[in-house]
């Protein structure tokens, strides 16, 4: 997988691009317009992270001059404006997702993996599998270790949400927003509690751990390494 | 271009034109009868005389009689120098002329008759007469009449019109700038409150928006004016207050949090530690920096939304739907609480659909964060006319009444000992919530008492 980082903040271009690498994503970084779309153009990426704002060139010439061109690359843009024409003017453009500045990275990672995942084509799967637990997607069953273990709806549709993105650090608010279609950060710890409800059910009479909290971040589900 | 004369002077000109224009006509209009006046007396005069010498010469019946007649004429305007008398005998001789003025001869050949006198005025050097002619018929058997002609000399009457106008220009003159002059004290003294308003206008400044101008102590065309400057005053003094309290919120806001970023950061580096430690801490630099981050957003939003905010997009909400939704979401935290959900009535209108759930979500979290276990947190729509009602109850610690009016601002949290606790958020929920209420064109209101808090929203039904 390789992407192209179009920023001009020195500072973040290079914590974006560190942090894409060390998950396992190739970059090459871009400090102006001109530069970012004489990338854009000439080498084939998956996807690219574009910042509006930028000396030369600015985000929304790119975009167009890309489109023009006919590929159809996914292009994830980065606004440090939260403003409604924005938003719109880039997706009217042809950018496929958006982030308002400042954004946590794990929101960052979720939206580039969901991005790319889209591009590929495949059959659904009916049953979702990590480690000894298993999500039935059309009998709406969940068995951890042959033993069925009964869930809400909010709780099934959050531990789907959990084990179709295995192994991604999901930030609460990305949660909120794919489970319960609120787009706004709640002021309280509403998802911890969700996750801690969910956890009493799939984790706490098991040895293994599936769903791990990362400090600062988000929620995990993944079968830890064997050590 | 029109020379931008000031008020005063405008006004002390206008004084002074109106009071000499107003003097003059008065004293044209005294002049003319006064001239008129003379005319009438002077003609009353030479028709009395006239009536005098006819009655002389219509008794004569002979040339010797006729000769008599300048006797009987010399007699009878004994002792009037200003009168003159010019007779002529049917045959053109002159009978008697006294005084020696000389009538002008084109009045003598056209003498007028008893009834229709016309008195007739002329020059005869430097002295000015107003003198009648007649026509006379003697009883001298088939002689033409005799012409006798009368005079007055008038010039006293010049002479007493050239003074009289001569002091009513005087006057006209003096009276003008009288006027003007007092028109100007007057304006001065008129315009007084215009120059307090001036004064205290120009007090007003940034740093002191509270001056307002005066008005009771200014007559009523300028306490209109004064009254409306101030209210732009108070609009301006608002938005004034609320952009310093704005930024003063936002730098009070983020120095507690930037604070303990800093010595945390700060002392975990001042020796080596171990990776668990770097660790721990970043986590907690990353979880403050999150709160920051939402701390940011919402401040704009609330900026966004003072400045009036434009709804992104307008749909026909069910909120009852809404607010199944969001028990739905807090559903977790009110079991983990021992609080329960409660919802009655429905309500239809036109809206928003994520911001209403944003203001709505925030009066429920603020409702579960104060509820007493057990108890439970009820939301009652209704539709009255063309409003929807919304009331959000929980049972809890009594607000203390100086509070209530405040828990709609930014930052304002009742218990100060609260602040910060990491579940608080950031002390902008209610805020958001009443600025989007004010967004739909609704009206947002609290009361608290007895151990039950209420949270009521207004909002009307159509847009």
């Amino acid at each position: 997988m390789k992407m192209l980082i179009v920023e001009d903040e020195s500072k973040t271009g290079e914590y974006l691009r560190k942090g894409l690498n060390e998950a396992g994503y190739n970059t090459d970084l871009a400090r102006d317009g001109t530069d970012g779309l004489h990338l854009a153009l000439t080498t084939n990426y998956d996807l690219i992270i574009l910042d509006v704002m930028l000396p030369g060139l600015d985000g929304w010439q790119i975009l167009k001059s890309v489109r023009h061109s006919g590929q159809s690359t996914p292009v994830l843009f980065l606004t440090a404006r939260d403003a409604v024409e924005d938003r719109v003017k880039g997706l009217e453009l042809g950018a496929d997702d958006y982030l308002v500045k400042p954004f946590a990275f794990a929101e960052l990672l979720a939206r580039v993996r969901t991005l790319l995942r889209r591009g590929r084509n495949g059959t659904e799967p009916t049953t979702l599998s990590v480690a000894d637990l298993e999500l039935d997607l059309l009998r709406r069953r969940v068995m951890r270790a042959g033993k069925r273990i009964d869930l809400t709806a909010k709780e099934f549709a959050l531990l789907e949400l959990l084990m179709r993105r295995e192994g991604e650090v999901l930030p609460r608010t990305l949660i909120a927003s794919q489970v319960w279609d609120m787009n706004f950060d709640s002021d309280t710890n509403v998802i911890e509690v969700a996750v801690r409800r969910l956890r009493g059910k799939i984790d706490d009479s098991f040895d293994t751990k599936l769903i791990q909290t990362v400090r600062g971040m988000g929620y995990v589900l993944e079968a830890p390494d064997p050590e | 271009m029109i020379r931008r004369l000031s008020l005063t002077a405008r006004l002390t000109i206008m004084f002074g034109l109106v009071s000499s224009t107003v003097l003059l006509g008065l004293g044209s209009v005294i002049a003319s009868s006064l001239q008129r006046h003379f005319a009438d007396q002077d003609r009353d005069l030479l028709g009395g005389k006239v009536m005098l010498v006819h009655h002389m010469v219509e008794r004569i019946s002979t040339e010797e009689s006729l000769a008599e007649l300048a006797n009987d004429l010399r007699d009878a305007f004994i002792g009037h120098p200003d009168l003159a008398v010019l007779a002529l005998a049917p045959d053109g001789r002159v009978l008697y002329g006294s005084n020696g003025v000389r009538f002008p001869a084109e009045r003598l050949s056209r003498p007028q008759s008893l009834s229709r006198l016309d008195a007739f005025e002329w020059a005869d050097g430097p002295r000015k007469f107003r003198g009648l002619a007649v026509a006379i018929k003697t009883r001298i058997a088939d002689a033409p009449p005799a012409v006798v002609a009368v005079a007055v000399d008038i010039a006293h009457h010049t002479q007493f019109m050239k003074a009289f106008r001569r002091t009513l220009s005087a006057f006209v003159v003096g009276a003008a700038l009288i006027s003007a002059l007092l028109g100007w004290l007057a304006v001065c003294r008129g315009l007084a409150p215009v120059r307090a308003m001036k004064a205290r206008a120009s007090a007003v400044t940034a740093s002191r928006l509270d001056q307002r101008l005066p008005v009771e102590s200014v007559p009523i065309e300028f306490a209109d004016l004064a009254y409306t400057l101030n209210e732009m005053l108070a609009r301006l003094e608002d938005a004034f207050q609320r952009l310093s309290d704005f930024s003063s919120d936002i730098a009070h806001e983020l120095r507690t949090p930037i604070s303990n970023l800093m010595t945390q950061t700060q002392v975990e580096l001042s020796r080596a530690r171990d990776p668990a430690s770097y660790r721990e801490l970043l986590a907690s630099n990353g979880e403050e920096f999150e709160r920051l981050a939402r701390m940011i957003s919402d401040m704009l939003f609330l900026a966004k939304a003072e400045h009036g905010l434009t709804l992104p997009s307008i749909e026909r909400i069910a909120i009852e739907r809404e607010v199944e939704a969001l028990f739905d979401f807090y559903d977790a935290l009110a079991e983990e609480r021992g609080v329960e959900f409660q919802l009655s009535g429905t309500g239809e209108l036109q809206g928003d659909r994520p911001m209403l759930r944003r203001a709505l979500s925030n009066l429920l979290s603020n409702a579960l964060r104060y509820a007493t276990a057990g108890s439970c947190v009820r939301v009652s729509i209704s539709t009255e006319s063309s409003v929807v009602r919304v009331v959000v109850e929980n049972q809890g610690p009594t607000i203390d009444p100086a509070h209530i009016p405040h828990l709609f601002d930014r930052f304002y949290r009742a218990d100060k000992a609260r602040s910060h606790e990491k579940t608080d958020g950031t002390g902008l929920g209610l805020a958001i919530t009443k600025a989007i209420v004010i967004a739909h064109g609704g009206s947002v209101a609290v009361s608290s008492m007895g151990r039950m808090t209420s949270f009521y929203l207004v909002l009307p039904a159509n847009r």
